[in-house]
């Protein structure tokens, strides 16, 4: 099993509170993704992204949304045989957790560098596998945690404030 | 705050409404509801795009322009002609005519739109190169797609092209030109716009982003074509020396502009129709068209020559106008002197405001409760969206609901089942 966590620097005495008394989701909604079926992906994140424009967060904080939960539900798609993404709005942030069941990842390491890809030839035919997505959306989000299994599952979290 | 008073070009007709819904659910903004067997619209919502009134079999939605006679009070009249209004009229009638007919209901001086064409090309180019950390730019020309922007894309309002479009270019140079060579008083000329579409009326009478107003009407090109397609060959026989610059026709078929923009480093992609653009700015939210320069978005299909203001069908205007830039002789403008009014900051426009009427509430806590009240009546809601209740989907109708506009009683469906049971 291999853990990764990055915390947002001017942000770690808040997290570490809210980590430490998960309070309960003022709501909480689900998502299921398919394997391979780039034809439907993407669909969950735009529902976030819509979800939040509706509570009218801020314009910046939408477009990290969208980019983190984007490239997390296309991961999803791509490198595992399906999953689930949970989305928990609190008034001042939101929790969002991709949770999949497979492949795991080998080298977490690795796959947190920058161009580095495992996708496979489908994928890559698919527009997707740049080796982006993870560094994507470590960069958008104030909190990142990856739990790995590998040859069994993945478990992204991510925590984004408004 | 107070609310902000919004302009449409388009007005309801209760009377004719027959509380049909087709309008209702091809509404790229839901901003039309039948409430009580009649439509009613949010003016908060409204883009001007136009899509309504097209869909209407009852002429329900009627669109607005100003009557031809709005030009009279003003000692010198001067016609800003829209692109694709090249389009509109027969082969047998030469462009030139078609200019000179402006003469001929009263105008005393017709400028093409397209006379800016080239230069607008070279503006936007430098813009693009000179904004390299915003990508894409998106052209900000088609006043329904920067409306949208504001309404459901704000955080891509910094994207958009700050820069006036090419007849209010034309309108601020002319009317400066015109007051220094003829010696008229600025009061006395009167600057119009030949339009296409109700976007571009709004955009006239209330423009987004400009420090003034800068036209003093827009009459709708089917205004014109009606007052001079009878007597064309007449107005053929005048004798009036007249500039055309067909070349520059470009603007209105929005897949040639992205062409001309584009060179080996200008990336470029052109979108025409509402479902399309939108579709586009999703990818363009999520970072998925940031390999693009420069986007074209148009509201209509193929462009200008989609607008409901047009007489010809956009698909056969579009051939026409493309015949005209290949084979036409053309002469052009002296508009030099443009190039430094855009380096000097003259065409800046203000940064574009979102209009945010997207969220349920302004207090977040409230807006989540909302949020989930409206989940649980989707729950109950068939997810038909059929728009019986006069709402565009069964989301919407929760929205309604919980926003006090609308009750669960409003759906049918529900209605029916409960008489069922009983």
């Amino acid at each position: 099993m291999a853990i990764y966590e990055s915390i947002k620097p001017e942000k770690e005495s808040t997290i570490k509170q809210f980590l430490d008394n998960p309070p309960e989701p003022e709501m909480s909604i689900d998502y299921e993704v398919n394997k391979k079926d780039f034809v439907n992906s993407g669909k969950a994140s735009s529902d976030i992204k819509l979800l939040l424009k509706k509570l009218g967060v801020s314009t910046e904080v939408l477009r990290r949304v969208a980019v983190a939960s984007y490239e997390a539900e296309i991961n999803i798609t791509a490198h595992s045989q399906g999953g689930k993404i949970v989305c928990n709005l609190f008034s001042d942030l939101v929790q969002l957790f991709f949770i999949d069941i497979g492949n795991g990842i080998k080298d977490l390491e690795k796959a947190l560098e920058p161009g580095f890809s495992t996708a496979d030839d489908l994928v890559r035919e698919m527009g997707f596998g740049a080796g982006l997505g993870l560094p994507n959306i470590k960069k958008n989000s104030d909190y990142m945690k990856i739990v790995s299994e590998y040859n069994d599952h993945t478990e992204l979290e991510l925590l984004i404030f408004f | 705050m107070e609310e902000k008073k919004y302009f449409h070009a388009v007005r309801v007709n209760t009377d004719l409404c027959k509380g049909c819904t087709k309008c209702v659910k091809i509404c790229p903004t839901e901003a039309l509801r039948v409430r009580e067997s009649k439509i009613c619209l949010d003016e908060t919502r409204c883009i001007d795009c136009g899509k309504c009134i097209n869909v209407c079999p009852y002429n329900a939605i009627e669109p607005i322009s100003d009557p031809l006679s709005i030009i009279q009070p003003f000692p010198y009249k001067v016609a800003i002609v829209s692109a694709s209004y090249a389009g509109q009229f027969s082969e047998d009638i030469d462009y030139e005519t078609t200019l000179k007919g402006l003469y001929e209901v009263g105008f005393d001086e017709v400028i093409e739109e397209s006379a800016v064409s080239e230069m607008m090309t070279r503006i936007k180019q430098h813009y693009i190169a000179s904004h390299q950390n915003s990508r894409p730019i998106l052209s900000s020309n088609c006043p329904a797609v920067v409306r949208l922007l504001q309404l459901r894309f704000p955080s891509l309002l910094p994207n958009l092209f700050h820069i006036e479009a090419p007849m209010s270019v034309l309108s601020m140079y002319y009317r400066d030109l015109i007051q220094r060579e003829k010696k008229i008083p600025e009061n006395d000329i009167g600057i119009f716009l030949i339009v296409p579409c109700i976007a571009q009326v709004t955009a006239v009478h209330q423009p987004e982003g400009a420090y003034k107003r800068m036209q003093d009407g827009a009459i709708a090109i089917k205004d014109i074509y009606n007052q001079i397609g009878n007597h064309l060959h007449k107005i053929k026989e005048m004798d009036i020396k007249i500039k055309t610059h067909p070349r520059g026709l470009v603007r209105a078929l929005s897949g040639l502009e992205a062409d001309y923009v584009g060179t080996e480093k200008i990336r470029t992609l052109a979108v025409s129709g509402i479902e399309n653009v939108i579709d586009i700015l999703h990818k363009v939210e999520n970072h998925l068209l940031d390999q693009y320069d420069y986007i074209v978005l148009r509201s209509c299909t193929n462009g200008c020559v989609g607008g409901n203001f047009n007489v010809e069908n956009a698909f056969i205007a579009r051939s026409k106008i493309n015949n005209l830039i290949k084979y036409s002789k053309n002469e052009d403008y002296e508009l030099d002197s443009l190039y430094s009014c855009y380096l000097e900051g003259i065409f800046d426009v203000m940064p574009l405001e979102p209009r945010s009427m997207m969220e349920l509430d302004k207090d977040i806590k409230q807006a989540i409760y909302k949020m989930k009240k409206i989940q649980e009546l989707l729950k109950i809601l068939p997810g038909f969206d059929c728009g019986a209740c006069g709402s565009p989907s069964c989301k919407s109708l929760a929205e309604d609901i919980v926003q006090g506009n609308a009750k669960l009683e409003d759906c049918l469906i529900l209605c029916k089942n409960k008489e069922d049971l009983e």
